[in-house]
């Protein structure tokens, strides 16, 4: 099944990006008509009605037994304004979503559109087919229309709903978690690095190296190297890790910052759509590639939350790949060693030989 | 400007909307990172290794703690030979004195050396038994002070354990605490200083706003 969202965010992003149309000649020739005037379209006949309620009111003539109908009206055009405003810097804010560098084009494209639009976007005019409304409910609420080419059917968002759910914590387009922080700040959590190669803002020190206890060692107690060829005959010691001790230590801390992100569902599927399920990074993702995000194997919102008990699991492994993958197997490799002497660059064959004799002297096996 | 077009009202507003939805965001985000770390707490302190009290195995060893002198027994073979060796010795010199015709006060001489001998094998017995008394004794208070050794061993064990684990616990308790009040108090800061935004910004507006109310009022 094609994935709209998917497909109409990435061009979106793309038309607003790419700045084609200004290489459009029809476009820069034309004038274009950015008047939606939202509030003076919406409090145009505001007055009047206002004026209606109030003498209905005063001179006893009103529809509505004890004038309860005109009352509320009344009560409702008082609070209208500050009710505009305070709906319409949220909608700003959850449209605002769009433009965010890691924003997961499963949300509604809809809503790519419509910020496009309120910010003025060349090809959002009115004088392009776009249209919008902010209209004053008889309930109190107010509700926003936007319509136009990229919407197909119009766009209504009401001001109660959307007070909703911003109340409840949740979103009309979800901000993709930063991964990239989250797990570089993890690092510096897992406790695999001592305290002094944690920088005061809380980041990792420049050359910080896993503590030595979770460093390969010979029966001896000297560290157990592994050899890497540079060529020509040549080699140098780089550290061993014990892998599985590592993975037992981080995995309580994994499953914690999982569990975290879990505290918001629609949050974890904007990571798996993003980032985790195709071990991607915002870089690949800006490259507009479809499937360079989840692409076939995005999660829908509409169709995936809550989330079921397998995709939990599954983001959890994933998550934990992710992290060991690109951010802890750069400790882990190539790690120069940490005695001076050792770290030298010596002859291969005279080093493997060493090796293999140590290997027999500290088993009994000459 | 197309924003304020957009938007309508007098100019200022469009700016203040913009402020407010910048704000109104950052809060949220504060308030998602609180959520967040709550929960990664939680997840941390449910799935954090019980403590072990690494004295918990020690076990009571006083049944293991006995006396071996307890039940030493007297050898009485020894003493017991010598009784008979004495009774065969008398009967056969009785025999020889009869045979030749020996008086009376042999006879007589002879049981009493034979008597003495009887004697000396009751005081050699008597003073075994006198010996093993003295070595039970002593087993039975080297076996007490064992007993209490072991009893205050096991005591030391507790304390010692109970004090571990009471520190163990008091530690990670502390770490946690602490590190939950400052990622708790940074992302409440940034929610405030977030919400503290939103409200200049809507103050702000209000100028643009008392000019559409007042475009209401005046229109009575």
């Amino acid at each position: 099944m094609e994935n709209k969202n998917l497909f109409q965010n990435l061009y979106l992003k793309q038309f607003n990006e790419s700045n084609a149309i200004a290489y459009n000649e029809r476009f820069v020739s034309g004038s274009s008509d950015y008047n939606f005037q939202l509030l003076d379209n919406a409090y145009r006949n505001a007055g009047r009605t206002y004026a209606k309620l109030k003498i209905a009111i005063e001179t006893n003539n009103c529809m509505s037994e004890d004038c309860a109908l005109e009352l509320t009206g009344i009560k409702n055009l008082e609070e209208s304004p500050q009710a505009s405003l305070d709906f319409l810097s949220s909608l700003i804010a959850e449209l605002g979503v769009t433009e965010e560098s890691s924003f997961d084009p499963n949300n509604n494209y809809k809503y790519t559109a419509a910020n496009s639009l309120m910010n003025g976007r060349p090809g959002f005019s009115k004088t392009d087919g776009y249209q919008a409304y902010l209209d004053l409910l008889p309930d109190g609420s107010q509700q926003i229309v936007f319509l136009g080419p990229a919407f197909e059917t119009p766009l209504v968002i009401n001001s109660a709903a959307l007070n909703a759910l911003l109340e409840s914590d949740t979103a009309l387009v979800v901000s993709t978690p930063d991964i990239n922080k989250d797990m570089l700040r993890l690092l510096t959590e897992v406790g695999l690095f001592a305290q002094e190669m944690i920088s005061e803002n809380g980041e990792l020190a420049s050359g910080a190296k896993i503590s030595e206890e979770y460093v390969m060692m010979n029966p001896d107690g000297s560290f157990d190297y592994e050899i890497i060829d540079l060529g020509k005959g040549k080699g140098r010691n780089v550290l061993k890790y014990n892998l599985e001790k590592i993975e037992k230590k981080v995995t309580p801390f994994i499953n914690a910052e999982v569990a975290g992100l879990m505290s918001s569902e629609q949050d974890v599927i904007a990571a798996w759509n993003v980032y985790i399920s195709k071990d991607t990074s915002v870089e690949e993702d800006a490259q507009m590639a479809q499937n360079a995000n989840a692409g076939d194997t995005s999660w829908i919102y509409e169709l995936d939350l809550p989330l079921q008990q397998d995709k939990k699991v599954l983001f959890e492994t994933k998550y934990k790949e992710y992290f060991m993958n690109n951010y802890l197997k750069q400790f882990t490799t190539n790690q120069l060693p940490t005695v001076k002497e050792d770290a030298a660059v010596f002859d291969l064959s005279e080093a493997k030989k060493a090796k293999a004799q140590k290997f027999l002297d500290d088993n009994d096996l000459n | 400007m197309a924003i304020g077009a957009i938007i309508g009202g007098v100019a200022s507003i469009a700016g203040g909307l913009f402020g407010s939805s910048a704000a109104k965001r950052r809060a949220r985000e504060a308030a998602r990172e609180k959520r967040r770390l709550q929960k990664k707490l939680t997840e941390l302190e449910d799935s954090r290794q019980e403590i072990i009290n690494p004295y918990e195995g020690v076990q009571d060893l006083s049944s293991m703690i006995s006396n071996p002198f307890a039940n030493l027994s007297v050898a009485t073979g020894a003493a017991e030979m010598k009784v008979e060796q004495a009774d065969i010795s008398l009967a056969n010199t009785l025999d020889t004195l009869r045979a030749t015709g020996a008086s009376a006060g042999g006879a007589t001489a002879l049981a009493q050396a034979a008597l003495q001998s009887k004697k000396g094998v009751a005081a050699s017995i008597e003073m075994q038994e006198k010996q093993n008394e003295d070595k039970r004794a002593a087993g039975e208070k080297q076996k007490q002070q064992a007993l209490m050794s072991e009893q205050q061993r096991l005591q030391q064990a507790d304390v010692a354990g109970e004090s571990f684990v009471f520190n163990q616990r008091e530690n990670r308790e502390m770490q946690q605490l602490d590190r939950v009040a400052s990622q708790l108090g940074a992302s409440r800061q940034a929610q405030a200083q977030a919400q503290s935004d939103q409200t200049g910004a809507i103050t702000g507006m209000f100028g643009s706003l008392a000019g559409i109310a007042g475009g209401i009022a005046g229109r009575q």
